[in-house]
């Protein structure tokens, strides 16, 4: 997992498996965010192969902390599978989903 | 599938385990999966999978009580089979409501999606308080998922 900010928006770079090894470390991670007020967040899932309901427990977990803090949070590039898992889980109703990572940046402005 | 057999393994039921388990797991369908031209079967045996073995590290364990997942892994005639067994605390999946998905919440959904993603699932507590939980799925090219149906 690796952080990047620039131009006011964090971007948060998954590896290629979003279990639940590495759940709580962004969890963990949106929260300290949010404390030093950092609450634009773009979620690249582009390099993610894999993903389960821990990776997307998550994901909304994150998501809720940013909208509590007055932030949003975006997904960019995610895979096929990722995709499936978010349309089963109605997921795709709640995240605001973009194809490729300069075009969910690109929302932020 | 290439060839039937059975693989057992036994591991501690630590979260730590999870991700070399899912490589080791994905890899070894896709090696047995030349008659499946589906990747998102594999997707779905992987996501069960992983699934079950959180569960067990979650639910049956915790962060008190540690104990081994016993991992049997069947190929045979097309179909891949799952038994996981542990010693921990059991439940009854009966009980367990479904998730609200117009509700998202942070869990709850592992048990469901293993349901959804498999072609069938049973839970038992034996007598001897060894938990069993069974997953299959036919190994052939998917039939559409109940979103691209609905």
């Amino acid at each position: 997992m690796q952080v990047q900010a620039a131009n006011g928006v964090t971007v948060i770079s998954m590896d290629e498996r979003f279990d639940a090894t590495i759940a709580q470390k962004l969890k963990d991670t949106v929260k300290s965010l949010a404390e030093r007020e950092q609450t634009r967040l773009v979620i690249d899932l582009s390099q993610t192969r894999f993903i389960d309901s821990s990776g997307c427990g998550a994901l909304v977990a994150s998501l809720r902390v940013l909208m509590k803090n007055k932030g949003d949070m975006k997904i960019a590039g995610p895979s096929a599978q990722a995709r499936s898992l978010f349309q089963l889980t109605r997921l795709n109703r709640v995240f605001e989903i973009y194809d490729t990572l300069p075009e969910a940046l690109k929302s932020f402005s | 599938m290439r060839s039937n057999f059975t693989l057992k393994i036994e591991v501690p039921a630590k979260i730590f385990m999870l991700r070399p388990l899912g490589f080791f797991v994905r890899s070894l369908i896709e090696q047995l999966s030349d008659n499946c031209d589906a990747s998102d079967v594999i997707d779905r045996v992987e996501l069960a999978f992983s699934e079950a073995f959180t569960n067990i590290c979650r639910h049956a364990y915790s962060a008190t009580r540690e104990g081994p997942a016993i991992i049997e892994i069947i190929s045979s005639n097309d179909q891949l089979t799952f038994v996981f067994t542990d010693f921990g605390k059991g439940f009854d999946p009966e009980k367990v409501m479904p998730p609200n998905l117009d509700e998202p919440r942070e869990g709850g959904l592992g048990l469901w999606l293993m349901k959804q993603v498999m072609d069938d699932y049973s839970y038992r507590t034996e007598s001897d308080g060894r938990n069993v939980l069974t997953l299959r799925k036919k190994m052939t090219k998917s039939m559409p998922s109940p979103m691209e149906v609905a």
